[in-house]
């Protein structure tokens, strides 16, 4: 008799091993956890001879408690619990086993189940799913099979026994899941990151022997909140901007996804650097979200020849623009407030002032502060000190090696950057020595636009007697180019030159920072000059030529230019306000 | 352009270079100014004189017509060809007593 007990209990034992063993492995080799759960209920109940189980998982977010199986007893799927409700919401609340023996005198008892199914729960016994301190839900099973038996001391540790390989289960499954849609986010990220990157300007064809712009752009994480984007203008000048979004990630991305769709859609019309900023920050102000702003430096390069590389810069908020020429830095900080804060006054036009740079030959730099706060080998950040050091270490390289230098300081391979480091470059070498050298000049065949015969010059000036210099290299530019000889060249220039000193003193009345608009086109036979203002109209008797005899100083101009225009034509714009003087002059030469 | 003037036998003479513009031409008229009202003969060299338009044109002009109220001598030298263009455009060309060197028109003004 003895013996069989003993015999007996170590059968029990044996079976409780087995059950414990199958019931691991399910569960460790699982990442569908309700359905490993919905399969090892019927034999965790079968061997508690138990009348029904059920398993209860916590949303770790909204704290709610659902039955995603039950077995036996009623169908209670679905059913869910506040957190710390009932003899389950409580076992998952203090993480503690439960055994009630006395359910209906159990004062956490959730009778309302009971009630809707006329199931009568006599006792229960209910583990924690958990892993040390963290519960993820709960196993209950309901009364014992025999009507008069009662669950004991001894069940509640097989199946708490039980709940705890099950939570690891969970756990796994769960931690699966969160990896499965990391990699979802990480493979969008870096699709993300991949069209930004065609974002970025292709490189620029010319015929000279280097290459005049170049960008880098180092993002910290997948997506970048910095951009450098640059593009050649019809009329050979560069257009160029560099911009660093407050902030990083997708948000930042985004916001710097608009501001650089902006910066080239606009800028092939607004051909101020200025006036384009303060679109682009009348854009932001109206749309931009959650105080994240832009700070962007833009500029535009005139490698042509008589032009000197004139830079024209504007600032918003930018780190100071850096020009280094033979071994000489200059610093051209923000003139105005980051893009996107300050929205312009009722009425204006809010443009960003424009600095005149002429680089003499030397290089302009534009960065991000993930450059000059970038961590060096050192340990150290950079500093704007950092960055001279290297450039004139490196002076003697092309410019795609001096941006390797300046990025390599602070960007080692394997190690994080601190943030997104983006540097563009500008070397003045574009510009011919020789003044006269006009085969860089040549256009592309893209550039074929209609209006009047084929286009030469687009130009938009202020009304000031500063850009009168830049103005008569761009007519000689467009006079040489078709084959005008010296003499007649010189003659269309000073002619361009009066017209344009006329808008100045009788359109505008002086000087202005209103524009002058300027287009050449080439006819068959003859250019087409199109010079108009914005300014209210002139009677054109109030420039007629002054009588020659009459020795005086002034009121030369129109005379000179009936001399050497063979007609002109004072208009009215097609459209908007001001003045339209139309030029011709025949020319007879366009050797091919 | 240059507006260092030096003197010679009581004559001050320019020696203007590169462009002469609505930008330039205001400083021009004054220095210019500034010598024929003083009664002092006043000797202009425009050989390096790369352009020139109507506003510089105007500030010869009227220091041509103030030295010649008082009496004084003013003289263009030694005229670059685009300079020499642009008054020949203006037909103020005769108008203006030109001479091939500055030497000549130093010359001229002091016998």
């Amino acid at each position: 008799m003895e013996q069989s007990k003993t015999e007996s209990m170590h059968q029990g034992i044996q079976e409780q091993i087995n059950l414990l063993a199958s019931m691991t492995s399910e569960f460790a080799n699982t990442l569908d956890v309700d359905d490993t759960l919905s399969k090892a209920l019927p034999q965790i109940t079968d061997y508690m001879q138990a009348e029904g189980a059920a398993v209860f998982l916590l949303d770790e977010d909204t704290q709610v408690i659902t039955c995603i199986a039950c077995f036996g007893a009623t169908e209670i799927t679905g059913l869910t619990l506040e957190y710390g409700q009932g003899i389950v919401g409580k076992c998952v609340a203090d993480n503690e086993g439960a055994l009630v023996r006395d359910v209906q005198n159990d004062p956490h008892f959730y009778a309302a189940v009971d009630d809707q199914t006329g199931f009568t729960t006599r006792s229960i016994l209910c583990a924690p799913l958990s892993v040390k301190d963290r519960c993820v839900g709960a196993i209950e099973l309901v009364n014992k099979k025999k009507s008069d038996d009662l669950f004991e001391e001894n069940d509640l540790q097989i199946l708490k026994t039980l709940a705890s390989s099950a939570a690891l289960a969970v756990l796994n499954a769960r931690l699966a899941k969160a990896l499965v849609e990391q990699e979802r986010v990480k493979r969008e990220l870096e699709l993300a990151a991949e069209i930004q990157k065609r974002f970025l300007p292709d490189r620029i064809e010319i015929t000279g022997p280097e290459l005049p712009i170049a960008g880098v752009n180092k993002a910290a994480r997948g997506v970048s909140g910095d951009f450098f984007d640059y593009f050649k203008l019809p009329d050979g000048r560069i257009y160029f901007g560099l911009g660093d979004v407050s902030g990083k990630g997708i948000n930042a991305a985004l916001l710097m996804s608009k501001t650089a769709s902006l910066f080239r859609c606009l800028g092939k019309t607004v051909r101020d650097p200025g006036r384009l900023l303060g679109i682009i920050n009348t854009e932001l102000c109206e749309t931009a979200a959650h105080g994240m702003f832009v700070t962007m430096a833009a500029g535009i390069y005139d490698p042509r020849p008589g032009c000197e590389g004139l830079i024209r810069l504007a600032n918003a908020g930018h780190e100071p623009v850096l020009l280094h020429v033979d071994g000489k830095f200059e610093t051209f900080g923000a003139d105005g407030p980051p893009l996107g804060i300050v929205p312009p006054l009722p009425g204006e036009d809010g443009a960003y002032p424009e600095v005149q740079i002429f680089p003499k030959g030397g290089s302009l730099y534009i960065y991000t502060d993930g450059l000059t706060e970038g961590y060096t080998s050192t340990g150290l950040p950079l500093e704007s000190e950092g960055v001279r050091k290297i450039l004139n270490a490196c002076a003697d390289e092309d410019l795609q090696g001096r941006l390797d230098q300046l990025v390599g300081a602070v960007f080692q391979v394997g190690n994080t950057l601190r943030d997104d480091v983006t540097v563009l470059a500008l070397t003045d070498s574009l510009r011919p020595q020789d003044e006269t050298n006009t085969k860089l000049m040549q256009r592309g065949d893209e550039s074929n636009e209609e209006m009047d015969g084929e286009w030469l010059i687009d130009f938009r000036f202020p009304a000031r007697p500063s850009w009168m210099k830049m103005a008569r290299a761009c007519v000689r530019e467009a006079c040489i180019k078709v084959g005008c000889d010296d003499a007649l060249t010189n003659d269309v220039v000073l002619a361009l030159d009066e017209a344009c000193q006329n808008v100045i003193r009788h359109a505008y009345g002086g000087p202005s920072d209103e524009e002058i608009e300027l287009n050449v086109r080439q006819r068959p036979g003859r250019l087409v000059f199109r010079l108009r203002d914005f300014a209210p109209t002139v009677a054109p008797d109030k420039i007629k030529p002054r009588d020659l005899d009459d020795v005086r100083p002034g009121g030369l101009g129109t005379h000179l230019i009936q001399e050497v225009m063979d007609d002109v034509q004072y208009l009215r714009p097609s459209h908007g306000e001001g003045n339209l003087l139309k030029l011709v002059k025949n020319i007879e030469i366009n050797k091919g | 352009m240059n507006l260092e003037t030096r003197e010679e036998n009581g004559v001050i003479i320019f020696e203007l270079d590169g462009e002469v513009d609505l930008e330039t031409s205001p400083l021009l008229r004054q220095a210019l100014l500034d010598h024929v009202n003083k009664g002092t003969p006043v000797v202009v060299g425009m050989a390096d004189v790369a352009y020139i338009d109507s506003s510089g044109i105007a500030s010869l002009v009227e220091a041509y017509q103030t030295g010649r109220r008082s009496s004084t001598g003013f003289i263009l030298a030694n005229v670059s060809d685009s300079a020499l263009r642009v008054l020949q455009l203006a037909r103020l060309d005769k108008v203006f007593t030109i001479t091939a060197t500055i030497d000549d028109a130093i010359k001229d003004l002091t016998t």
